[in-house]
């Protein structure tokens, strides 16, 4: 039998705290913070244990979901292959319903559009409705900035994002923004907010919430939302909420700003059916999103309300440099968040340990094919390749497949660092040569009889230290397979 | 700034010049796979209808008459104690005929049209009556549609939301509402509401209500043209 | 049938009773072995790294030495090295002269389970094991090779065998290869997750089709003072009465 189960007491302390320094430090770091956190441990726990469940009942109540996924992914080949030509199409019907189109780089290009657009308008309060791309570009912190002299107030009006700005937070999950905080923090939160110690009652936080927003609501001048999808054919933006902060957003002030990724665009209106029963059923296992949002333009005429003025800024910020190239796929994400809630290693860390807007798989892909492979060297190793956000992705992105992908890339660039370049120089050499293999497992033997004990090996220096401070490492076999297969094994 | 024919003829460039075609079908399996089971024909849409709305914590009610559906409104707005109703400025709801009786209970009603603060209406409103496009068998949605008297904030801003809808209207499925819009002749506004607004984004714990109406009711009615 | 043996390096190493049981399997239900000799490792450590050039090293002689022998399949006691032949040599080798040798080579490759429930139709081989068990199937072999139901299949048959559901069964062991000591603290909290669930089953014994996995959860099993019995599938397989 196996188990080689040492019969002697074991040392049970947990020696994970010293950890090991690794080429992969950033993530590392804050991973290593992050899982020593309990209060953390247990929201995210939580959190995707519910997502995942609700998730899976919603979509194994869909007959036809591996048929949309499958259309979902060949509409965004498509859409990807012939972008250019869809962008402009898009362009060309929002501005036929009146609406104004601008074509942005990068976040500086954005915050110029919307800052001077603030100016024009004396706008002095911005609604926002959650927006990953406008969190991306951190639009908020620049506009205060570049345009302090407008004295903006931009509040961000879904109900955790608002939470998280209260308290300079930033969201760490694209669906739950502050699934990483507790009842308890969230209520000495707001009650900073209200100058008052409110209950720690989710009723009645929600409540405090709703009044003190519904006067941003009423009192906003310009209203910014993000897009969950684009219709080139038509000009409509899709947005999605369950508060209805999105609809009021794109609804109550005189002036809407769309900001959305060029990604985001669908050829045809009748695909928006494919991606809202796809994106709700992952994202919140629920059939719809209870507002599930299409905005073609300004208001039209006769109508009351609705945006006056209407503006789409179409953001490239690194995307296009993905195009045609093997991380195409990449840009097929709808930001359902079904990826981190599956992942083993999110569930673990939760977001922040990313250090990038996007956590989790995605982030882990998307973000060093958005700011460089150095700027996010270590984000790639942040997985064990477990593949379960491939099979979870309702798009069908490969993403583990990317994260390979993207470690090749490294090596490539030669980021992967000379240690390792030898050592899998080293590992090659020896695996492609019996005669070296052998050697080296005598070798490794020789070696190891001092630092046996008790059947296992004790903690080592160099590479292998992050493994035997906090697990037990088995030695290697007296006799090797090979050996036994020689010494009698093959006669049977 | 980027200017539109640079910034397209970029992306052209990549995408033409791109080496990588990705050809292929997502070809990891799917989690919900596993044994396929047939899509369950929905057999009565209104009856589906509510009790898909129900789940979501609205309410539902299929009267056979207008007069039962304009019932149904007074009581509510006299159970609410409501001072001041909105309602949209369509045939359906002047058919209803409720607004004398609102008044006779006190209840302020506004139509809406020629309105001098739509904000300010729309947001001291205690109730707002719609009607519905469409409504949405399976999932419990209401597709409103957006244009002149047919007013985004009265279905919004007002905490209890009431829509009036003749049951012929009830389709079976989301692609099928969608499906009308399908020649591409959309509206300025077109949004499925689908129950109450809510949130969970405090510890996962649901909470109705919080920016949108947390009251949804919708009465379907039978014979939309017999009092 | 004739069945070349894939033995993976570490089992080689550090579990040869892995593949001792194996080769007793394979036999009891008639199968003549090989053991294809030169073989050392698939290449996978290097491919998970990103080194693919190294990988592609390793793969061509892993195929030099397979290819010299002649057999109906070759059969290997480990979801994750089959399917880097399997899945990934096609992969590593696309465009390239040795593209054709994995196309040819990768269907052949079995897992153990797969090997003996879908090629030589068996699921009982009249093993009997006392205990409580849960059984973890490890990543590649689920979702790339979709093996899930064979080991459970086999298992259900094992005399004395009581198998257990465990709580998020689908979630990875934290070992993933170079992760596990690139990333020692997040994988180990992984391992932790497995052990909770583990322990909340209430099972005595851990089983599943990868050595590697097997490592990382009673290495972590281990160091935290547990005794569960840890095993691979084929030395239950193997078991013929006492634990």
């Amino acid at each position: 039998m196996e188990t080689r189960k040492p019969t002697h007491e074991r040392d049970t302390e947990d020696h994970r705290r010293e950890g090991i320094a690794s080429p992969v430090e950033g993530f590392n770091e804050r991973g290593k913070k992050a899982v020593q956190d309990r209060e953390l441990h247990d929201a995210v726990e939580l959190f995707t244990n519910k997502s995942v469940a609700v998730r899976n009942a919603a979509l194994h109540a869909l007959p036809d979901a591996p048929e949309l996924r499958e259309r979902a992914y060949h509409i965004k080949q498509q859409t990807m292959a012939n972008l250019d030509e869809y962008l402009a199409q898009m362009a060309d019907a929002v501005e036929a319903r009146g609406g104004n189109v601008f074509f942005a780089d990068d976040g500086e290009d954005v915050t110029r559009y919307i800052g001077e657009l603030a100016r024009r308008r004396g706008a002095r309060i911005i609604t926002k409705s959650k927006s990953m791309a406008t969190e991306e570009i951190e639009l908020n912190r620049r506009l205060e900035e570049d345009y302090a002299d407008l004295d903006l107030e931009i509040v961000e009006t879904d109900l955790g994002e608002w939470i998280a700005q209260l308290s300079g937070d930033t969201p760490s999950h694209i669906i739950g923004p502050i699934l990483h905080l507790n009842l308890r923090q969230i209520t000495e939160i707001l009650s900073e907010a209200a100058g008052e110690k409110l209950p720690p009652d989710v009723e009645a936080l929600t409540k405090f919430a709703r009044e003190r927003l519904r006067e941003k609501f009423l009192a906003a001048d310009i209203g910014i939302t993000g897009a969950n999808f684009g219709v080139a054919e038509t000009g409509t933006i899709a947005t999605v909420t369950n508060e209805g902060n999105g609809r009021l957003v794109a609804t109550v002030p005189s002036v809407h700003v769309v900001v959305m990724g060029i990604e985001k665009l669908v050829p045809r209106f009748e695909d928006l059916s494919t991606f809202v029963q796809l994106l709700a059923r992952s994202a919140t296992g629920q059939k719809l999103s209870v507002y599930t949002n299409f905005v073609t333009g300004p208001r039209g005429e006769g109508e009351l309300d609705g945006a006056e003025e209407f503006h789409l800024i179409l953001l490239d910020n690194g995307r296009s440099n993905l195009l045609g190239t093997e991380f195409e796929e990449a840009l097929y994400c709808i930001r359902c968040g079904a990826c981190l809630n599956v992942c083993p290693v999110y569930r673990q860390t939760g977001g922040h340990a990313y250090g990038s807007t996007y956590s989790g798989p995605i982030g882990a892909v998307i973000t060093p094919l958005l700011k460089g492979d150095e700027e996010a060297k270590d984000l790639p190793h942040a997985s064990s390749l477990c593949g379960a956000c491939s099979e979870a992705c309702p798009v069908g992105i490969p993403l583990h497949e990317l994260l390979l992908k993207l470690r090749s890339r490294q090596v490539d660039e030669g980021l992967a660092g000379k240690a390792q370049e030898i050592a899998f120089k080293g590992f090659e050499t020896t695996m492609k040569s019996p005669a070296l293999y052998n050697i080296s497992t005598k070798t490794g033997r020789a070696v190891q009889k001092p630092l046996t004990k008790d059947g296992s090996v004790r903690p080592l220096p160099g590479p292998l230290g992050g493994w035997t401070k906090s697990r037990d490492l088995p030695p290697l076999a007296e006799k090797s397979f090979r050996e036994l297969w020689k010494d009698g094994l093959r006669d049977g | 700034m980027a200017d539109r024919a640079e910034f397209l003829e970029s992306i052209r460039h990549r995408t033409r010049a791109g080496k990588y075609q990705p050809t292929r079908a997502p070809d990891t399996a799917w989690t919900p796979g596993g044994s396929r089971k047939e899509r369950a024909p929905i057999e009565d849409p209104p009856e589906r209808f509510l009790e898909e709305l129900e789940l979501l914590g609205g309410h539902g009610k299929k009267v056979e008459t207008l007069s039962e559906a304009r019932d149904y409104v007074l009581s509510l707005a006299r159970e609410r104690n409501a001072k001041l109703l909105v309602r949209w400025d369509v045939e359906e709801l002047e058919a209803l005929g409720v607004d004398e009786l609102l008044e006779e209970a006190g209840i302020e009603v506004v139509i809406w049209r020629d309105l001098e603060d739509f904000r300010e209406v729309a947001a001291s409103a205690d109730i707002g009556v719609t009607t519905a496009e469409w409504a949405v068998a399976e999932t419990g949605s209401l597709m409103l549609v957006g244009g002149p008297g047919k007013g985004r904030s009265v279905t919004l801003l007002p905490s209890v939301h009431v829509a009036v809808v003749p049951v012929n209207r009830v389709l079976g499925t989301v692609p099928e509402a969608i499906g009308k819009y399908s020649d591409g002749e959309v509206p300025a506004n077109l949004c499925f509401h689908t129950g109450p607004s809510r949130t969970g984004d405090i510890e996962m714990t649901l909470s109705i209500g919080v920016h949108g109406p947390g009251e949804v009711h919708v009465v379907l009615v039978e014979r939309s043209d017999a009092t | 049938m004739k069945a070349a043996l894939f033995i993976p390096c570490y089992v080689d190493q550090i579990y040869p009773e892995v593949g001792v049981s194996t080769v007793r399997v394979l036999r009891k239900l008639g199968v003549d072995v090989i053991y294809p000799e030169g073989q050392t490792c698939c290449g996978q450590p290097a491919f998970n790294s990103g080194f693919l050039d190294e990988a592609r090293g390793v793969a061509r002689h892993f195929l030099d030495v397979f290819e010299k022998e002649s057999f109906d399949y070759t059969v290997c006691p480990s979801g994750s090295c089959t399917t880097m032949v399997s899945h990934y040599y096609p992969f590593i080798f696309e465009g390239s002269t040795e593209e054709r040798r994995a196309e040819v080579l990768a269907p052949r490759v079995r897992e153990l389970s797969d090997f003996i429930v879908n090629v030589l139709g068996v699921t009982d081989l009249g093993a009997r094991y006392e205990g409580k068990a849960v059984f973890h199937c490890g990543c590649h072999q689920r979702r790339e090779l979709g093996v899930l139901n064979e080991p459970q299949e086999l298992l259900g048959e094992v005399e004395g065998l009581d198998l257990l559901d465990w709580e998020n069964e689908e979630l990875c062991c934290g070992f993933g290869g170079t992760f596990s000591v690139k990333m020692p603290d997040v994988s180990t909290a992984m391992a932790d997750e497995k052990i909770k669930a583990l322990e909340k089953s209430g099972a005595d014994t851990l089983i599943s089709g990868d050595s590697s996995c097997l490592m990382q959860l009673a290495g972590r099993l281990w160091r935290t003072g547990h005794d569960t019995r840890v095993l691979h599938l084929a030395q239950v397989l193997d078991s013929e009465g006492s634990a």
